[in-house]
């Protein structure tokens, strides 16, 4: 169901031209496939000529090659040894989501919604989640509002206090990229600038459902997290 | 699991694999009427007397990854209590897919490869010189 939803207007659109000499077509142009197949059969293909490599594979936007890899839920098992590890790193994930101690870093309004999902409606403690004062004793850090260029230098020292493994989640708009304030003098613009951020929950203010929801999100990434399966391959 | 004799009481009525799995899911047991499953395969269940008001209705997820967005829009309703009937008798609902809508719901992509990527469709404002030359006399 992913993957078929897909609508072909949007792959029709993100797909490249195939020839980098003509700098801009138009969008009607590029959705047609007609003008593509036309463009490649006029330029010599080196790989017709014996004993030449083979054309690269299509450009994508980013200019680097597109590569399809398999999501880590779509990754089988081989071996007893990848059995192993697979189950200490579910062993592993299952204990990191299931107490999630989150340093709270509320910094504006989103705070709020941030205390409300600590109240009884939204009930974090049901699942482990348990707010801590200290960034020695928490895991993941909720960026909860403006984020300014005096209070920076301080997010980045309160980040680097956090053992690993640690995660951060950016909450609200002006966390995530500058929102509102983008344009101010003293705003940071997005705290992915001094930390690096694993969850963008978008809102001004999120709701306490949409940082739950991001919070969920953080969880499915933990249970795809290889941690053992990583160090072996080493 | 709120306590052992709610919880035994609610597996014997729901029965042991249906109370097992609810267990490995939702955390607790709960014992109710299937109301419908929806076009994905998602269960949909009620009990409005014995449980306490906002847990009456739960969701029996389809995939093991499960997801609240992979609930339709109609039946986000009705499991958020914005309705009170499920969207296979309510008369708002009947009109099925509009014209304007996805054929079917889609769910929240991200984390995985039909994640949104952002792309541009401007002109570029480097362009790379291509170098033209003429032949040698």
């Amino acid at each position: 169901m992913l993957s078929s939803t897909r609508s072909t207007a949007v792959l029709a659109l993100r797909a490249k031209p195939s020839s980098f000499s003509v700098p801009y077509r138009s969008v009607a142009m590029i959705s047609s496939s007609a003008s593509k197949a036309a463009a490649a059969a006029a330029v010599s293909r080196p790989h017709d000529v014996v004993g030449n490599p083979e054309t690269p594979p299509p450009m994508s936007v980013t200019g680097k090659a597109r590569r399809e890899v398999p999501l880590p839920s779509q990754e089988g098992k081989k071996g007893v040894m990848q059995y192993a590890l697979t189950t200490l790193d579910q062993i592993a994930n299952w204990a990191r989501q299931g107490s999630l101690w989150p340093m709270t870093f509320g910094l504006a309004c989103c705070a709020v919604e941030m205390m409300h999902l600590s109240t009884p409606r939204y009930d974090q403690d049901r699942l482990g989640i348990i707010f801590r004062a200290s960034p020695r004793q928490s895991d993941v850090m909720i960026v909860a509002g403006t984020l300014t260029n005096k209070m920076a230098p301080a997010l980045r020292q309160v980040y680097d206090q956090m053992p690993e493994p640690r995660w951060v989640i950016s909450m609200g708009s002006c966390a995530n990229g500058g929102g509102y304030y983008h344009y101010s003098y003293s705003v940071t613009r997005g705290c992915d600038r001094i930390v690096p951020v694993d969850i963008y929950v978008p809102g001004c203010p999120p709701t306490s459902e949409a940082l739950m929801y991001g919070i969920f999100q953080l969880q499915k990434k933990m249970r795809h997290t290889k941690i053992t399966r990583m160090w072996y391959r080493k | 699991m709120s306590t052992i004799l709610r919880t035994i009481a609610n597996l014997r009525k729901a029965g042991v694999k249906d109370a097992l799995h609810q267990m490995q899911h939702i955390g607790d047991t709960k014992a109710g009427t299937l109301v419908a499953t929806d076009r994905f395969g998602n269960k949909y269940y009620e009990n409005l007397q014995d449980e306490l008001p906002l847990r009456t209705r739960w969701v029996d997820y389809k995939e093991y990854e499960e997801d609240p967005s992979q609930i339709e829009p109609g039946w986000h309703a009705w499991i958020s209590y914005m309705v009170d009937k499920p969207p296979t008798q309510d008369a708002l609902l009947e009109t099925q897919v509009r014209a304007w809508e996805l054929p079917e719901h889609r769910p929240n992509l991200t984390m995985s490869r039909s994640a949104f990527k952002t792309y541009s469709t401007v002109k570029p404002k480097l362009n790379a010189w291509a170098p033209v030359m003429s032949p040698r006399q």
